[in-house]
């Protein structure tokens, strides 16, 4: 055939015109499911947040699965058992990034870890949701990526001390911790708090975990006279010590302060099962019973779903809640938009009053403590029934 | 607060003297610190609680299995940590191998009982007050301890021959005696003290990993204090101990008592740098 001027013309022309054409995206774009990367301590000596919120996350994923992915897109959780090591932490986040190419990340879930990986994420602009402490961890300046859907120490501290000063009405307060780097900043932050809001701090002490005695310390803040000790440790053996100390000294001050004083693990280390009245530990609103032994509605919801499908007699309520809360919010942000991390980052930023089991949660752009502080309350320390506890008198 | 000075500081420096004997009853058959023994006062607490608490086994022969255990640890310390580096002894490679298998020790039991502190059990079930067996039972398992050895060491043949080899060793060796075997034999008789110190003070310490740490420190304590290898000085160097260390709880509190006990001691010892009990050391010239 002799090309002639006219057909290399039409032919020109007709190229030109498709090339104008926007390339079509690849199909699989839409269809390959949404990877969620899960840093968990599923084992190691701090595994037993990260195995409850486990749960929820298993619970969660098989549910939106089930009911056809989000938008027809199947959920993946690749999970990376961190071991509590920070340094496996940081591994396995560079791991699920730059390999596993995760859509967002949900943990890790102690401090500790997280220290390590927030800035390594935030260099990656990963979305990231945990539920770690540390105040420091939340800063959307410099970390604008990370989000926090569980209360702060801050948040910890205000419920504590608002229960300590308003409603058990003391005045005089001690202030006790164990001699960690954790326990040294909650003492000073916990006594300047008081102290602003007008409390008089008589006695405050760091306690090493072994002591094998703490009559000395107790009957100081007892001298003292402490109307309520506030509690600051991870360490059950410390805290039990303290309740049958101050069983054995005939004293009655209530003690208000870290959840860990209604930890599992007490009741094996006391003397007698009356030795932990009086204790009130922070508990949350959406994971506590009223006076009358009923749960909120949306909690008493969920408690019927997990109904034989997950255990909650040997982990605490919150912990599923929050696995479950963080598996949706990730869902929601990927079905609300495009899935880059810039529209997941920008749909977090702008959630208001999101129902999550665990609280309702909002975020803004300068804001990303998501965590209701009105729903921090505090709990009878043993009143444990399915994880979840009864709220402290006063409530 | 007296009695709780008494009461708790007498438990407490049992526990830190029994310790002591058992760093010192190591040392004597083979001139070696072994810095495993604070972790044996830990286990002793462990094994107790997992034997009688976990596994349901009868108090007596729980007991009597945690002593067997801690025996096992104590000749796996000689054959792992000790033996090796006899040899050459002068460069102190002891220090290393005896706490790198302390950490080993130390890492097991985090990983595989618990880093909380777990419940010990009553041995003798008596709790109440100053009765309560967890102020008591120390002093007396230290008190048997003493009595123990003193007929160990002077009306019989493997305590004697225990004593000739801490005396001399080529000499022991000349005269046939198994030195090697003595030397086994003795790790696993202190290691058994060092048991007995956890499982005693198990009410008061609770069964516990971090108590590993705390007893290789505060029983080296007595060990300094009363001279190195001197029994009755890590005694009475225990004894004092506790009670200084719960008097100072009492008028300094929380973390203050450490630095309290820390402070006397260094005192001490630039006071009497071979110990109280301790004869300085001879020097040729």
């Amino acid at each position: 055939m002799k090309l002639t001027r006219r057909d290399f013309a039409k032919g020109a022309a007709t190229a030109a015109g498709l090339s104008a054409l926007p390339l079509a995206r690849p199909a699989f774009a839409q269809t390959e499911p949404l990877r969620i990367g899960w840093l968990a301590a599923l084992t190691g000596p701090s595994s037993a947040p990260a195995i409850g919120f486990d749960r929820g996350v298993k619970f969660a994923t098989d549910a939106i699965n089930a009911a056809g992915g989000v938008k027809g897109r199947k959920i993946e959780i690749v999970t990376r058992d961190t071991q509590g090591d920070p340094t496996k932490a940081v591994n396995a986040t560079q791991e699920l990034i730059s390999q596993a190419k995760v859509h967002a990340i949900w943990g890790p879930t102690n401090s500790g870890e997280s220290l390590a990986t927030t800035p390594i994420m935030a260099r990656a602009k990963m979305p990231n949701i945990h539920p770690c402490v540390i105040d420091t961890l939340i800063d959307p300046q410099k970390f604008p990526n990370a989000f926090r859907i569980t209360p702060s120490n801050s948040q910890w501290d205000d419920a504590v001390r608002t229960y300590a000063v308003k409603v058990l009405k003391a005045k005089k307060v001690a202030v006790l911790a164990d001699t960690t780097g954790y326990g040294v900043a909650a003492v000073k932050a916990s006594v300047a708090g008081l102290q602003k809001d007008g409390a008089e701090v008589v006695y405050q002490a760091n306690i090493d975990a072994t002591q094998p005695d703490l009559t000395p310390d107790m009957l100081r803040a007892k001298t003292a006279g402490a109307e309520v000790i506030i509690v600051w440790s991870t360490s059950t053996g410390l805290n039990a010590r303290m309740f049958n100390t101050r069983a054995a000294m005939g004293w009655d001050v209530p003690f208000v302060g870290h959840p860990s004083m209604s930890a599992g693990d007490i009741p094996k280390l006391l003397e007698k099962p009356g030795n932990w009245d009086k204790v009130y530990a922070v508990g949350y609103r959406s994971c506590s019973f009223d006076a009358n032994g009923k749960l909120p509605a949306r909690t008493q919801e969920l408690v019927d779903k997990l109904k034989g499908k997950v255990d909650l007699s040997d982990t605490l309520m919150w912990w599923v809640a929050g696995g479950i809360d963080a598996v949706n919010l990730i869902a929601k942000a990927v079905g609300d938009s495009s899935s880059s991390s810039d529209d997941i980052i920008k749909i977090w930023n702008s959630l208001s009053n999101y129902p999550g089991y665990f609280g309702d949660i909002t975020f803004s752009a300068t804001e990303h403590n998501g965590y209701p502080v009105n729903d921090v309350v505090m709990s009878a320390a043993n009143t444990a029934k399915d994880g979840m506890f009864r709220l402290a008198p006063g409530y | 607060m007296l009695t709780s000075i008494i009461s708790t500081g007498l438990a407490m420096g049992a526990i830190y003297a029994l310790i002591g004997i058992t760093y010192n009853t190591m040392y004597s058959t083979s001139r070696v610190m072994s810095f495993t023994a604070g972790q044996l006062g830990m286990l002793g607490g462990v094994f107790g609680a997992l034997f009688i608490l976990r596994f349901g086994i009868n108090s007596v022969v729980g007991f009597g299995l945690t002593m067997m255990v801690c025996a096992f640890i104590g000749v796996v310390t000689e054959l792992v940590a000790v033996r090796p580096v006899l040899k050459s002894i002068e460069q102190h490679l002891y220090v290393l191998s005896t706490l790198a298998l302390a950490l080993m020790i130390s890492q097991v039991v985090a990983i595989e009982w618990s880093t909380e502190p777990q419940a010990f059990p009553r041995f003798f079930g008596t709790a109440a007050a100053l009765i309560d067996e967890k102020f008591w039972f120390p002093v007396a398992a230290c008190a048997a301890t003493v009595i123990g050895l003193e007929v160990l060491y002077k009306h019989t043949l493997t305590g004697r021959a225990f004593k000739a080899v801490a005396e001399d060793n080529l000499a022991a060796q000349a005269l046939g005696l198994p030195e090697r075997n003595l030397r086994i034999a003795s790790y696993a008789l202190a290691a058994m003290i060092g048991g007995l110190a956890g499982f005693s003070g198990g009410s008061l310490l609770l069964a516990f990993v971090a108590n590993g740490g705390l007893l290789n420190f505060y029983g080296f304590v007595p060990v300094a204090l009363g001279g190195l290898g001197n029994n009755r000085g890590a005694i009475v160097g225990g004894f004092g101990l506790g009670l200084f260390q719960q008097a100072a709880s009492f008028l300094v509190g929380g973390i203050f008592a450490s630095v309290a006990v820390f402070s006397l001691f260094i005192i001490v010892l630039l006071i009497a740098p071979q110990g109280l009990f301790g004869a300085p050391q001879s020097r040729r010239v």
